[in-house]
């Protein structure tokens, strides 16, 4: 999976969590997933698609990252992984996968996104829509834990034009 | 001024109204897509919509609302994840007056409301 596919969903996630937390989160080493199961207990998974590429990206947080992002978000507490949670969740992976379009189109590349679909549970799977390999990259949010999962598929045409 | 926020994600209308609110802008009425604000266009005075939406999109919901006599001039800011150029520009030539990038800050959203309030 090339880098230059990755890091603009990445930056993404960084400017994201900058502005609506107030607060940048520190990039791990990125990993290959060898399962669908979540690490997190909410996901929110987002598909795109153009005529080059296609696949899928994920957030996935534990609870305690979750309630802590929404308490900031929306300057009040709550309970447990519900509704108000879950919508929450499924923003910030809209929000996230158009983010990562500018600079997309920088290459060329104009993709739709679906409405992100939400998760809920311990060991909850994540099935992605780009058929290949999963990338998981770790984030940090001061001391809570958060994941992106990514996977993109480039079309046959695009792959003979520009390699 | 009566604002009308159209959007999917009940967190980004409370958090849009709540930027609103601190602006000074009370009177603010909600919709979760294009099809339910079109029965809540009466008296509203400027429009912020998101473009990704089930039922109706945003896109669908502005060129509607610009073939509408008594609509046609209200101005409406989308308020989007999409940040591709092409899809700026195809916004603005269907009747957006502006175009606000998701994430944003509280300032920025009061900035462009008075804009296009004024």
């Amino acid at each position: 999976m090339d880098v230059k596919y990755i890091n603009p969903f990445i930056n993404s996630v960084v400017t994201t969590m900058e502005m609506m937390v107030n607060t940048s989160p520190k990039r791990l080493a990125p990993f290959l997933k060898d399962n669908n199961i979540a690490r997190g207990d909410v996901s929110g998974i987002i598909g795109f698609a153009s005529q080059e590429i296609v696949g899928s990206v994920a957030l996935t947080f534990p609870e305690k990252t979750v309630k802590k992002i929404y308490s900031v978000m929306m300057g009040e507490e709550t309970n447990g992984t519900n509704e108000d949670i879950q919508d929450t969740v499924g923003e910030l992976a809209n929000i996230i996968a158009g983010g990562a379009k500018e600079e997309f189109s920088s290459m060329g590349i104009t993709y739709h996104i679906s409405i992100p679909t939400v998760v809920v549970g311990k060991n909850h799977s994540i099935v992605h829509k780009g058929g290949t390999h999963v990338m998981v990259v770790p984030f940090k949010l001061e001391n809570n834990a958060f994941f992106m999962e990514i996977s993109i598929k480039l079309k046959n045409n695009w792959k003979k034009n520009n390699r | 001024m009566k604002i009308l926020v159209v959007d999917d994600s009940a967190t980004m209308r409370r958090i849009i109204t709540k930027n609103l609110n601190s602006a000074g802008y009370d009177d603010i009425t909600e919709a979760e897509n294009g099809e339910e604000a079109l029965g809540k266009l009466e008296g509203i005075q400027l429009i912020l919509t998101d473009w990704n939406m089930p039922v109706m999109d945003g896109l669908t919901f502005v060129k509607t609302v610009r073939t509408m006599d008594a609509y046609k001039d209200v101005p409406i800011m989308m308020i989007t994840s999409q940040a591709a150029k092409k899809e700026v520009i195809e916004a603005l030539k269907n009747g957006v007056n502006d175009y606000l990038v998701k994430p944003f800050t509280a300032g920025t959203i009061a900035e462009k409301v008075k804009g296009l309030a004024e």
